[in-house]
């Protein structure tokens, strides 16, 4: 029998093992449903984040110091934006970096959502719920880190809320606000600190995280429909159905990242994201800003809670602004890391529930999606011309409401009754 | 001492060590604090323009008119953000406690002109407001009102305290003069 024809390919497999790799993961099972691409869709925006971050920090200058710009003295970080957005595709490049920012924040929203609904959270993936939570946290921010960094009026306007409110932090507020911000905010010694963050903490972090989240999913399997899980044989219970990742899923994948990188450059093409140049450098006026869409419940938080209101806890004064930005947001964020604990329904171990199975969970996750709804709306109370207490009825009569209604509409009363 | 104590101890001493000589780095990270002798705002301080084309030009009383206001800074302290002052010219008949009447001038009022909520810079408002009546400062993140007459106290919106007064008095030139500190702490407190 004559040896086999040498390769470089053959030669790379057998000195690195590949073929056991190969039987081992190629073979990996991913089931196939739309809303099971959301969690690879904010991984490909991420791709395209740090494709694009890799290519605008050649040229993004971290100093706040101020030059002679062609209007007038100007900070440098300001200056080397506007540059960026004068060159030949340094616009199209900074706007995709924003789309992509906002779709990754967007779709690990709705990954949330589809993981939420169909009750994946449940033993043995607690962790991954957690690991989830915190990367949604990790990329929000990223994000808020990298506002700063075009250094215009905007970026100085929304940086110096999040300085005001970690300086409203309870017992340590102080400290933290100057930890975090390198010092008073604003000041030059920030814009250096914030580039660090931005360009090199959050990165690595993000990608550690996400690695961490992709090999506990390799480990625990995805879940898959309970109509998949009801065709197998019951000796098979333990395995999932799907295609493989080589090379259906791979291919699948391939399409998916192509698609999100023509998406947010359609995006970025047509529509104008973060516009330094017409927001112009710092001045010591605030301009009616608002901030972005996935912070907007926490703004209209702190629009709706009145500065009277305010208690003293542990020799701490707790007011107006820790209500709005802290206390209220991190209520919601416990109830969201809880969920796994609060479930007292069966563990499924390998499928993926459908959102109408259980009318408590369904009923409490649209509850919550509805606050969310509402604070963000009260955003928007003096542009949609809706007073402070009409807002308040709103944001405390809306979620009940619908919470109530996904409730009896799911059949809880009749379960509840049986 | 036998060898596997010596060795653990080796190591626990080993680890605080390494974690003691961390501490000094990450103090560092707290930034430098502002050297507050120097650019805090002290009595005798004229105040200046901060925008516009009369930028770092002194403000006077004739300046601006009456249900006006501009933003300034105490002369060569604009490098402190918590300096930036709105001063306003309101009708004399119309201010009351708690202002600190001692500290205005022919109606001319000055108030730190950073929120108290979460620091942004308050405005004058243009025109008179449902919400509240003319003359008031507001807030343009979160909406907080103020009352210039009545000594920034707090008219609605989610700001927790008075906007500091800066006490001011005129001098011969009918330049606007820092007579006093700030009536309370400025910005966000916590």
């Amino acid at each position: 029998m004559s040896a086999a024809r040498w390769t470089v390919g053959g030669w790379v497999t057998e000195r690195l093992g590949l073929d056991r790799l190969r039987a081992k993961y190629l073979g990996k099972p991913f089931p196939v449903h739309s809303t099971f691409f959301l969690g690879e869709i904010a991984l490909f925006c991420f791709v395209v984040l740090v494709g694009t971050g890799m290519y605008l920090a050649l040229f993004y200058e971290p100093s706040a110091a101020s030059i002679t710009g062609g209007a007038g003295p100007m900070p440098a970080a300001y200056a080397s934006v506007v540059a960026i957005d004068a060159t030949p595709f340094g616009a199209l490049v900074r706007r995709m970096h924003h789309w992509a920012a906002q779709l990754m924040i967007a779709s690990i929203v709705l990954h949330l959502l589809r993981i939420y609904f169909t009750a994946s959270y449940r033993k043995p993936r607690e962790v991954n719920w957690l690991l989830g939570l915190v990367l949604l946290g990790a990329t929000i921010g990223a994000s808020f880190a990298g506002y700063l960094l075009p250094y215009d009026q905007f970026s100085v306007t929304a940086t110096a809320i999040g300085y005001g409110i970690a300086r409203s932090v309870p017992w340590i507020g102080p400290a933290l606000a100057d930890y975090g911000f390198a010092g008073a905010f604003p000041s030059a010694s920030s814009v250096p600190r914030f580039f660090a963050y931005h360009v090199v903490w959050a990165p690595l972090a993000l990608s550690a995280l996400i690695g961490l989240h992709l090999l506990i999913l390799l480990k625990q399997k995805h879940t898959e429909s309970a109509a998949a899980r009801a065709a197998c044989a019951p000796a098979d219970a333990h395995l999932i159905e799907g295609v493989p990742l080589w090379p259906q899923q791979a291919s699948l994948m391939a399409v998916l990242l192509l698609v999100v990188i023509a998406v947010t450059a359609a995006l970025s093409a047509f529509l104008p994201v973060h516009p330094s140049a017409f927001y112009g450098p710092p001045q010591p006026m605030t301009p009616e800003v608002k901030p972005d869409w996935y912070l907007l419940w926490v703004y209209g938080a702190l629009r709706l809670i009145p500065g009277g209101l305010s208690f003293r806890f542990l020799g701490a004064t707790i007011g107006s602004e820790a209500i709005g930005a802290m206390l209220v947001p991190g209520i919601l964020a416990l109830a969201i890391v809880l969920v796994p604990w609060l479930d007292r329904g069966a563990s499924s171990l390998y499928y993926a529930e459908s959102p109408t199975a259980s009318p408590r969970r369904l009923a409490f996750g649209l509850g919550v999606v509805t606050l969310f709804l509402a604070l963000s709306l009260a955003g928007f109370g003096a542009e949609l011309g809706l007073s402070v207490p009409v807002l308040w009825v709103i944001t405390l009569a809306a979620p009940v409401l619908v919470w109530w209604g996904a409730f009896l509409l799911a059949g809880g009363r009749r379960a509840a009754a049986a | 001492m036998d060898r596997r104590r010596f060795a653990d101890w080796s190591l626990k001493v080993g680890i605080g060590a390494a974690i003691a000589s961390a501490i000094p780095g990450v103090l560092t990270l707290r930034g430098k604090a502002r050297s507050a002798a120097t650019d805090a705002v002290a009595p005798g301080d004229r105040l200046v323009f901060a925008l516009g084309q009369n930028a770092g030009q002194p403000v006077t009383r004739g300046g601006f008119s009456q249900n006006e206001a501009v933003l300034a800074y105490p002369e060569g302290k604009s490098d402190n953000h918590e300096n930036l002052v709105l001063v306003a010219k309101l009708d004399p008949a119309e201010l009351k406690p708690p202002l600190d009447m001692a500290g205005t001038a022919e109606g001319v009022v000055a108030y730190s002109a950073i929120c108290t909520h979460l620091g942004c810079t308050v405005r004058f408002s243009e025109e008179p407001m449902d919400a509240a009546p003319f003359p008031h400062i507001h807030c343009p993140c979160h909406s907080a009102l103020f009352d210039p007459r009545r000594g920034g106290i707090v008219m609605g919106g989610p700001a927790p305290r008075p906007l500091p007064q800066l006490p001011i008095r005129l001098n011969d030139k009918g330049e606007v003069v820092v007579s006093g500190p700030f009536t309370s702490p400025v910005g966000v407190k916590a």
